[in-house]
């Protein structure tokens, strides 16, 4: 079948067209169902939720024009300022932490020592764990009763508090839920890291700099393109991963304590079925994160320029 | 702050020690201290698996103790009974095999497009993919279901398999990018010279020297597919087409304090993911001959 197609391919190629040509085409081709599927299921539902925004839509009827209303009524309604206060407490919490803890466990595990693959690789399950399980486990052992944190907390004469049960300290919990899946950061953190020659460590030894000021003046430093990057991804993780957590967790509350806007949006469009509504914070959600994108892609390109691929 | 060292002792401690054993110190306190990172990154799986073997019908204990009333390992018989735990995780498998399936076509495609198109066009396809990179699937659920419900895909494993066209997650085609991009362009050259089309390029030279790749992009698809939480949930209606992601939530809506049962549901669940990701670890990491070995009787 392959002798049959290549003097297929050949003669063709040979005699009717350029074949540099007839190559691109199919390599094209073999791109085809990247750039559909990329159309289909991002650009177009893109597209699609920037005219929603504009549009009255309950998915049983077809959508009628409704103009800038939308946003009008949302912004209106106190909840979803609350669930605006609520989105960014906890992304630009949780990323931040997330982002630091990630460098800490990747600095102690950046040497290559007898068992440290292990310990890496115990330090990546959390973040290969499915959100629906990491959500459930941690909702085990956040229990205000019986769940073994606050278990160990009475054990030791600590303080146990009510967390996701009350009100002052649901929203921390998600946090703290959130921030603790360091491995990814952790992984890149150990590459970037590795990215910084020898040399400059031995010339700073021979100079007499001590481990504090060799990270200060030559690990930091060399590390801040990489820790920018990861800070700005995990900001817009934690904004659009906080819908499983919310849903299985909290159910949005104790009140309103833990309505993210994912989880408004969840409830506008599935509950209330006030699609047009939910665009319109989606398009707020997109006016959060494009600028972060934007950075990103710009901070990318500045400092790697065509080396990023 | 000119000497920040004395502040911490170090100098101190470095006259002190003789280098070696200062070494051995260093290394020890290395190892406490890596070890007890772990063990903090462990209890979790540990305490789930505690709580999963707790017999039902007891209150659960309010002290450390580990098995107050012994241990019920009828638990993981008893999920089965309780909840329609072997179709969803059947459905599950269906799902995220097809998806990995997909994906490793359209993956590795994309990739060797990546790989073979000259620069201006091949720029512009690994910029685009590094942008999708930065736009997180959770950002078009809502648009994305509009979508499906108006092509009748609501309620079809369609819906969730949808994500494969472009590779599930562009990281997936840049990885078969990276991978074929450091294939000398020479031994392309030389196959396409002997009469080879780019197809049996890809799938005689490419794929063959990707294998880890091919692995790796296989294990990432499988578990997304099979960790999916938010797509079935919106996209799939009938509970008799539930994957076991969803099927969690119904059995904690069922009987949310039946803690025993549904952690270990949890723990069924999230077995195979941890077995692929170990299997991955160890292939990958530790013996890459291994891999010749595991793979290669197979290919011939």
């Amino acid at each position: 079948m392959t002798a049959l197609k290549r003097s297929g391919v050949t003669s063709a190629s040979s005699h009717l067209v350029d074949p540099r040509f007839l190559r691109h085409v199919q390599l094209w081709l073999m791109a085809a169902p990247f750039l559909f599927g990329a159309l289909l299921l991002v650009v177009l539902p893109a597209a699609l939720s920037f005219a929603l925004a504009f549009m009255r839509y309950d998915v049983l009827a077809p959508p009628t024009w409704r103009g800038v209303e939308n946003f009008v009524v949302i912004f209106r309604r106190d909840v979803f300022w609350i669930a605006l206060r609520n989105t960014l407490v906890f992304a630009f919490s949780a990323a931040p932490l997330q982002v630091f803890g990630a460098l800490l466990v990747a600095l102690l595990l950046h040497p290559e020592r007898r068992g440290v693959r292990l310990y890496r690789a115990v330090v990546y399950l959390t973040n290969i764990l499915p959100d629906v399980a990491y959500a459930l486990i941690w909702l085990w052992l956040l229990n205000p009763l019986y769940g073994p944190i606050n278990l160990t907390l009475s054990w030791l004469g600590l303080p146990t508090p009510a967390w996701l049960v009350d009100s002052r300290t649901a929203l921390a919990s998600l946090v703290i839920v959130a921030a603790v899946r360091v491995g990814e950061g952790m992984l890149l953190l150990i590459a970037a890291r590795r990215t910084v020659p020898d040399s400059y460590y031995d010339a700073a030894r021979i100079d007499g700099a001590d481990r504090l000021r060799i990270f200060w003046h030559i690990t930091l430093p060399l590390l801040v393109p990489w820790l920018l990057l990861l800070l700005i991804r995990d900001l817009v993780m934690a904004i659009h991963s906080s819908l499983t957590p919310v849903l299985l967790m909290t159910g949005g509350g104790p009140g309103y304590a833990t309505t993210l806007l994912p989880f408004l949006i969840y409830e506008e469009a599935f509950t209330h079925l006030r699609l047009g509504e939910a665009a319109a914070m989606m398009g707020v959600i997109f006016a959060l994160i494009g600028p972060l994108i934007g950075l990103a892609g710009w901070l990318t390109h500045r400092w790697w320029g065509d080396h990023a691929g | 702050m000119r000497q920040p060292s004395a502040l911490f002792g170090f100098t101190t401690l470095r006259r002190l020690a003789s280098p070696p054993r200062r070494k051995q110190f260093e290394r020890l306190l290395w190892h406490c201290l890596a070890l007890s990172v772990a063990v903090l990154f462990a209890a979790p799986l540990v305490w789930l698996i505690i709580a999963s073997l707790q017999p039902i019908g007891w209150p659960p204990p309010r002290t450390l103790v580990w098995f107050p009333h012994g241990v019920a390992w009828s638990n993981y018989v008893e999920i089965f009974r309780v909840a329609p735990l072997g179709l969803q995780i059947g459905n599950s498998l269906f799902v995220s095999a097809a998806g990995m399936l997909i994906t490793l076509l359209t993956a590795s495609w994309a990739g060797f497009a990546m790989s073979q198109l000259p620069p201006p066009s091949r720029g512009w396809l690994v910029g685009l993919a590094l942008l999708l990179l930065l736009i997180p699937s959770g950002a078009v659920w809502m648009p994305r279901y509009v979508l499906f419900s108006s092509m009748g895909l609501i309620d079809t494993y369609a819906a969730l398999v949808a994500p494969a066209l472009f590779g599930t997650r562009s990281l997936l085609a840049l990885m078969y990018y990276w991978s074929f991009r450091r294939v000398s362009p020479e031994l392309y050259e030389s196959a396409s010279l002997d009469g080879a089309g780019l197809w049996t390029v890809w799938r005689r030279i490419a794929l063959p020297l990707a294998r880890p790749t091919t692995l790796a992009v296989a294990v990432l698809a499988f578990s997304h597919y099979w960790s999916d939480f938010v797509d079935p949930l919106l996209f799939l209606k009938s509970t008799q087409r539930f994957t076991i992601a969803v099927g969690l939530r119904m059995l904690q809506q069922m009987d949310a304090t039946n803690w025993p049962l549904l952690m270990a549901a949890v723990t069924v669940m999230i077995a195979p993911v941890l077995a692929l990701y170990l299997l991955l670890q160890v292939v990958l990491n530790k013996d890459m001959n291994f891999l010749r070995r595991v793979i290669h009787p197979f290919n011939k």
